[in-house]
């Protein structure tokens, strides 16, 4: 009966393990782990609201080549 | 419908929302970019959020004024870091690092090149914001830039005001000190 438990233990200690390995996650650096970090964070929504609000009264220019110059990079 | 024939301009209305589509595709291609470096920068979400809003605002307002002298990522950065150590200044809240605890990480065995290892994902956010509090602003801001793949060195090193080389030399120590610090969040 010791043995089973002490078996049981030991199983229960090498899923732990397995468990722990699947979950863990390794960056080769600093800047690996901060596009991780920066890929999982997203842009509250209520910050798009509030600067639609807040644009809502600028008024897109006459000439457009500027909005060229924007998007041309 | 028609559909847009290649080469030809389109005029395309605004998405639902917003004044005119450049708005809204200027702030759908850097909006996450911005945010992310508003919300580690300044360790806080409210903050990060209202810098993040009053960044596009000035540069929705400024657009007449970009020269495409830079890439509009670039543009946008410089409003934000201006901005975030705007705020920082009137916070009285920058964090004061005295050059003995610079040198305990220029002498730490840990190297900028060994991996960090993390196990759970959920509490990565902040150990990040626990490490990044811990350096001074500087090596902050330079891991942060360089985090983003679409900014060369160069454009790096013009945004703080640096030589290349420089910037390269204190982002080896950025790196050192990240990488020690936050093994002590484990």
């Amino acid at each position: 009966m010791k043995q089973h438990t002490k078996l049981n233990q030991k199983q229960d200690i090498v899923a732990e393990q397995q468990t722990e390995s699947k979950a863990a996650r390794e960056f080769s650096n600093s800047d690996e782990l901060l596009r991780f970090d920066a890929a999982q964070t997203s842009v509250p929504p209520e910050i798009t609201q509030r600067l639609q609000k807040s644009t809502a009264q600028i008024s897109p220019p006459a000439s457009r080549s500027w909005w060229k110059n924007l998007f041309r990079r | 419908m028609n559909e847009p024939i290649a080469g030809q301009d389109v005029e395309v209305g605004a998405p639902a929302g917003w004044a005119a589509p450049e708005l809204a595709r200027l702030y759908d291609l850097h909006s996450r970019a911005i945010f992310y470096l508003a919300l580690r920068f300044l360790g806080d979400v409210p903050r990060a959020e209202d810098a993040t809003h009053d960044v596009f605002l000035k540069a929705f307002r400024r657009l007449d004024q970009f020269r495409g002298d830079a890439s509009v990522r670039t543009w946008l950065y410089r409003i934000a870091i201006n901005h975030c150590n705007d705020l920082c200044q009137s916070w009285h809240n920058r964090h004061i690092h005295t050059t003995s605890e610079d040198a305990v990480w220029e002498n730490s065995p840990a190297k900028s090149d060994s991996p960090l290892r993390v196990l759970e994902t959920k509490e990565l956010g902040q150990r990040i914001q626990q490490t990044l509090d811990a350096l001074p602003d500087e090596y902050r801001l330079l891991l942060l830039l360089v985090a983003d793949e679409e900014l060369s060195y160069d454009e790096i090193a013009a945004l703080v005001g640096q030589s290349t080389d420089a910037v390269r030399g204190k982002l080896h120590r950025a790196r050192k000190a990240f990488a020690t610090h936050f093994e002590k969040t484990n």
